[in-house]
Formats: structure tokens, sequence, C-alpha cells
């Protein structure tokens, strides 16, 4: 990839993340769960990068990877120019406060024996931002900021809804006040009407905070929306990467070209005449997956070469990268 | 959270009913005569005489009088009141000579003793070791851990309570049987000992006697092992496994995206949302030493409640052992509360429920 200028926040170069599988009395290791298997990319401050494919590609994994909450196999992730793969203890724990995560389900991650106050105003406590009133009155400002009514704040999760909850989610994240979150999916969780809720709030509040954001998700037409820009995955590496009209219009990698097929077109009489690109056979076990380019076995114009040697990941165009040996 | 609490209160009578008829309907399996029990300390000779008691105390009448009867009483022909469980009469152990009630109220604060004791190092341990195994999944204390508790799962308590017995006892003499040595009783049953609480060890603290303390403690030594190591292996295993799910919540992720140090994750997030199918089975543990660990009295003749129920049963002497398990149904009914209320403190979300 471009070196990174003054502009990049966070750089991605060659993240690997392999999860070893484990057999037998003595737990001999037999292989290893190839889950993010060479990604590289940057994110620039202020926008906010879309990141696709289908479920299991390794989307969640790559940003767990870049947060340190899996310790990646190899690869480096420099953020604001600062390694964070050889970070540990306290010098990563303090460039938590820069760095914050939303996750998919608003059930499972708020601590149930939690208040909303003590879940959203812990991460002020212990990077010793704020202590006590002041903790509650940020605490209120914060549950104002993300339209929850401040009074609230004494109540446990499960009193809330999902859409309540992903927001008390959202609430916490910005508490330390980070300039990069990463949204795993924050939104598929939940019903479509609330989806547009936390979409429009995701976007007021990057606007006034100039958030930069990592956007995880497996609706397209969302991705679209939100982003600036859009990288594909498939199996554990990045396909395609570019800007989002550019990618929407004009997909050059094979297998991005059938997930665009794929989004419904609300018009029906459109929606019969377009060709839909169907993919043959499932997704490869990530355990052993092909040789060459990992989605040979199911692309519809795979020659020799792609059985042969892995497709470097390439500028096409300016700002447009493929990693497609066919792709000219 | 009141609320929850008095809906509860509200549960125990209709419960402690539920136990009356229970243990009323098995009394029904005696003749009326074996029924007398209840009322007589012992049983009439002539057939006259039997006709007179069962017509007095109203043992051939419906079962509904018989119910009251065996609730509140019946005073006999000197204005005594005779029975009435409601009164704490649990009838008479005709194997014992005693009163039921008495015989409950001189072993009970024995098991209670050996419970309070046992317990403490139950849970504390327990959780203690079940929650390094956890953290250190598949490291040398988890390793060691899991075979210490399966041993001790499969370690039926009369073969590991007779070998710690031949060990401690017969080859190191290091921890005899029993209550207490000679020298001690005499100084326990004569004037100048009091029986504050009737638990021996608290009550020798009490009496400043803390050569008798000790006393006690060393005979309590291995009946305490004995339990402590079965349950242990017990707690240990829920401890662990819940603590192993607990940590893979996202909310614990959430805690170290937060920047949490990693003691504050475990210690404030990971282990109270661990610890609620623990308080569950430390109140069934808890009650289930209460009623008296029948095998571990007998095999190190520790005199508790379990031993006296043993006998009894053993000399088909029906009216004790019901006597001792409708105690036990009390007990069961109390400890039950005592872990729901327990739960609305833990867990949040029960309090609304």
């Amino acid at each position: 990839m471009n070196a990174g200028n003054d502009n990049t926040l966070l750089q991605v170069n060659d993240l690997v993340m392999h999860f070893p599988i484990f057999r037998g009395v003595i737990q001999r290791q037999v292989g290893a769960v190839r889950a993010v298997d060479g990604v590289s990319f940057d994110i620039r401050r202020g926008e906010t990068l879309g990141l696709v494919g289908e479920s299991g590609c390794g989307k969640s994994t790559t940003g767990r990877a870049i947060l340190q909450l899996y310790r990646p196999t190899s690869g480096a992730v420099h953020f604001e120019g600062v390694d964070l793969v050889h970070l540990k203890g306290e010098e990563l724990r303090r460039m938590r406060r820069k760095m914050q995560m939303i996750f998919q389900d608003p059930y499972a991650s708020l601590n149930p024996r939690m208040t909303i106050a003590d879940i959203v105003g812990e991460p002020l406590i212990v990077h010793n931002v704020a202590t006590g009133r002041e903790v509650e009155e940020r605490v209120q400002h914060l549950l104002e900021l993300v339209n929850l009514n401040p009074s609230f704040a004494s109540r446990y999760p499960h009193e809330f809804s999902g859409g309540q909850r992903q927001r008390i989610g959202v609430a916490r994240a910005l508490a330390l006040q980070p300039s990069f979150i990463i949204c795993d999916e924050p939104i598929s969780a939940l019903d479509v009407s609330i989806q547009a809720q936390v979409i429009n709030l995701l976007e007021e509040l990057q606007d006034e905070f100039n958030l930069t954001y990592l956007f995880i998700a497996h609706d397209l037409s969302v991705v679209r929306h939100i982003s600036d820009r859009v990288a594909v995955m498939y199996l554990g590496v990045i396909v395609e990467l570019a800007d989002r009209d550019d990618l929407y219009l004009n997909p050059l990698h094979p297998y991005t070209q059938a997930l665009l097929s794929a989004v419904p077109i609300p018009d029906p009489i459109a929606d019969a005449k377009r060709q839909r690109i169907i993919l043959k056979g499932d997704v490869p076990s990530p355990v052993n997956p092909p040789s060459g380019c990992r989605f040979r076995t199911r692309c519809p114009i795979a020659e020799s070469i792609c059985a042969e040697a892995r497709p470097e990941f390439r500028e096409v165009k300016p700002g447009h990268f493929v990693a497609c040996h066919l792709v000219k | 959270m009141t609320t929850y609490i008095i809906r509860r209160l509200l549960m125990v009578p209709v419960l402690l009913f539920g136990v009356t008829v229970l243990i009323f309907g098995m009394l029904q399996f005696l003749t009326p005569i074996q029924r007398s029990a209840l009322y007589i300390r012992s049983e009439p000779k002539t057939d006259k005489a039997v006709e007179g008691v069962i017509r007095q105390y109203g043992l051939d009448k419906p079962l509904y009088v018989q119910y009251w009867n065996w609730l509140v009483g019946v005073v006999d022909n000197n204005g005594e009141r005779k029975g009435g469980i409601l009164f704490g009469d649990f009838g008479y152990s005709r194997v014992a000579s005693q009163p039921v009630a008495d015989l409950i109220r001189t072993r009970f604060p024995n098991t209670l003793d050996l419970t309070l004791w046992a317990v403490a190092p139950v849970i504390l341990v327990g959780i203690w070791l079940g929650v390094q195994a956890a953290v250190h999944q598949n490291g040398i204390i988890d390793q060691a851990a899991r075979v210490f508790s399966i041993v001790g799962t499969s370690f039926p308590t009369f073969v590991f309570g007779l070998l710690v017995l031949m060990i401690f006892y017969a080859n190191l003499q290091w921890f005899p049987p029993g209550r207490l040595s000679d020298w001690a009783n005499r100084v326990v049953l004569s004037d100048e000992f009091t029986r504050y609480t009737s638990l021996l060890t608290f009550d020798a603290l009490l009496n400043g006697r803390f050569d008798i303390f000790l006393d006690a403690l060393r005979h309590m030594f291995l009946p305490i092992l004995t339990l402590s190591y079965i349950n242990w292996a017990t707690f240990l295993r829920v401890t662990r496994s819940s603590m192993l799910e607990t940590l893979r919540m996202e909310y614990v992720t959430t805690a170290r995206a937060k920047g949490l140090p990693e003691r504050d994750v475990i210690f404030k997030h990971a282990r109270p949302n661990a610890m609620i199918p623990v308080i569950t089975l430390a109140g069934f543990q808890v009650v289930g030493l209460l009623g008296g660990v029948v095998i571990t009295e007998t095999v190190f003749t520790y005199p508790g409640i379990g031993q006296a129920a043993a006998t009894a049963a053993a000399q088909l002497d029906v009216v004790t052992v019901l006597g001792f398990a409708l105690f036990n149904g009390f007990i069961l009914i109390v400890a039950n509360l005592a872990v729901d209320v327990l739960y609305a403190f833990v867990d949040p979300r029960v309090r609304l429920s």
C-alpha cells in the first residue's frame, strides 16, 4: 500500500490472525483457522471505511485484531504512527483511550450487573479522566448526546430495548473522546426501523467530533450509505478496496460483482431485468483455504494461473485496489 | 426489590403447608397405635388401654381431624397438651426414649457446627480455585484442579472417610473420631461451662476455653476434610465452567476494550456474573449438609442429626425419621428463601421478574 501520509490515522500491514487448533491427549497443534490471512489497508482521519463480506470471512476478527483484543499472529498495525502489535500492558491500555469499539450484540455487550452510569462512567474512572461528581456530569452529557434520557443512568441494561442498548454502547464508546471507533456490525441485531436511528446518530457524532470509523457490516446498502471507501473481504483476505461510488458502480473483482448483483433493487421491473451472478458451492474452510486465489473455487472466470499464484493486491486505477490476476 | 422479597415470603406458608401434608400423608402408613408415638411416650400394653389411647387422641377420626390434632396437639386428662408440631412437639422417639424435639435439639447443633466449619473452606477455596482454573484454562492450576476434582467426585464418601480414618487415626493418631475427649466432655457437662449457643466450638471460645475449642476442632477435622473434599469437587467444577462461560461473554471483551486492567476485567466484570449458578449450588450444599450427612457422621461416629436419623431408620422408628424429615423440610425452605434473596442482590434482572 502507499506510504502513510499525515492524513493517515490507521495503517494495517499484512495483518495475520491464525487461531491454532489443538488435538489429542498432549494437545498438539494440528492446524490453524486462518481467520485473517494478510490484510493491508489505511484509514484516513475523519473518513469511514466500510468492510463488507459474508459471515465468517474474518471482518470482525480483523476489527478485533486491530484493537489488540486478539493478539495478531503477525503483521503490523500503526495507529497515529504507534505500532500497536508490540505494545503491552500499561502502554496498550493508555492507547485504548483513543480507539474504541461498538459491538454487534447490544444484549451481550453490556454487563448485566452494572447500571448504565457505571457502564458509561467506568472508562472515565479507570483512565483517571474524571472523578466523583464530574463522572456523573459527563455520563449525563453522554446520554443526552445519544438521545437517551439522562435520568435513566441508574437503571440496568435489561430495562432497555435493543436500540436503546446500542445507543448506550455508543455513549460508552464515546466516553473517552476517542478519535477512532470500530463499529462491528452495530446495527445487524436491530430492527430495520431502529437501524436508521443508530446510523444517523453515528453520522451526526462523526461530524460533531471528527470521528474516524471502521464500519464492519454485511448489509451492502447500509455500507454504501455510510462509507467513504469500501473494502470487500473474502475468506480472510481483502479482494477489492475503492472509493464507495467507484466500487458500487464499477466493481472489478468477480466476487464483488457477484455480491453487488445480489443486492435487492426496490423496483420489480429493473430487478427482473438485471443479471444476477449466482456463485456455486460453499465458502471453503478457512482451516485449509484453496491455493493461489482463494476465490478461484467459486469464481465464474477462473483460469489455471489462479490456482498457481496468489494474486497481488494492486492499484489498478488511482485509489482502486484489486486482488485478481484477470483484472487488467 | 421489596416486592420481590415479599412475594418470596408469601410463598413460605404455602410451602410449609405442602411439607406438612406430605409428611402427614406418610404417617398414615402406620397403624393408629403406632401413630400414638406422636402423643405419648410408651405404647399401651392391654387391648383396653390401646382402645382408650386411640379414642383419646382421635387416631381413628377422619383425616382432617387427625391432621389438625397433629398440628396443634391434643389436651389429655391432666389438662396437658400432648403433641402439636406447631408448638415444636414432634412426638416421641421410642428407640431413643426421648422426645424427637429433644433429640433434634441435642443433635442438630453438632451438625450445624460441623456444617459451618466445612462450608467456609468449601465455598472460599472452591470459588478461588474455580476462578483460577478458568482464568488460566489448560494451565497447571487448571489441570491439577481437574484431576483433584475428578478424583473427589469419584470417591465414595465411605471410602474416603475410611481412608483418612486409617491414615490419620489408626496410623498417625492425629485426629480421633467422636465429638470430644473425655476430659473435655467432663468440663463441658459441668456447671462452670455455659452452653450459650449449643455449638461446641463457639461455646468453648465464649467460655474462654481455647483448649476445648482445639479439642473439638481436632475431633471434627476428619469429617470436615471428608465433606470439604467431596464438595470441593462439585464447587470447583461449577465455578470453573460458569467462569469460562462468562469470560467468553461480549461484555468481558467490552471491559477489555474500555482499557480496564486484566484483574478488573476478571474480578469486577466476569466473576460477579459467574457467581449466579454458584450461589444456587451453595444453597443446595448447605441444606444437604444441615440435613445430616449420614455416611460421614456414621463413619466418624460423630453425634449429629444424620447419625441419629440412621439409627432410628435402622430400628424402624418411623415417627422419629419423619420428625427429622419435617425439620429438614423447614430448613430447606428457609435456605431456599435465603438463596432467592441473595439472587436479587447478585443479579439485577431477578429483581423485576
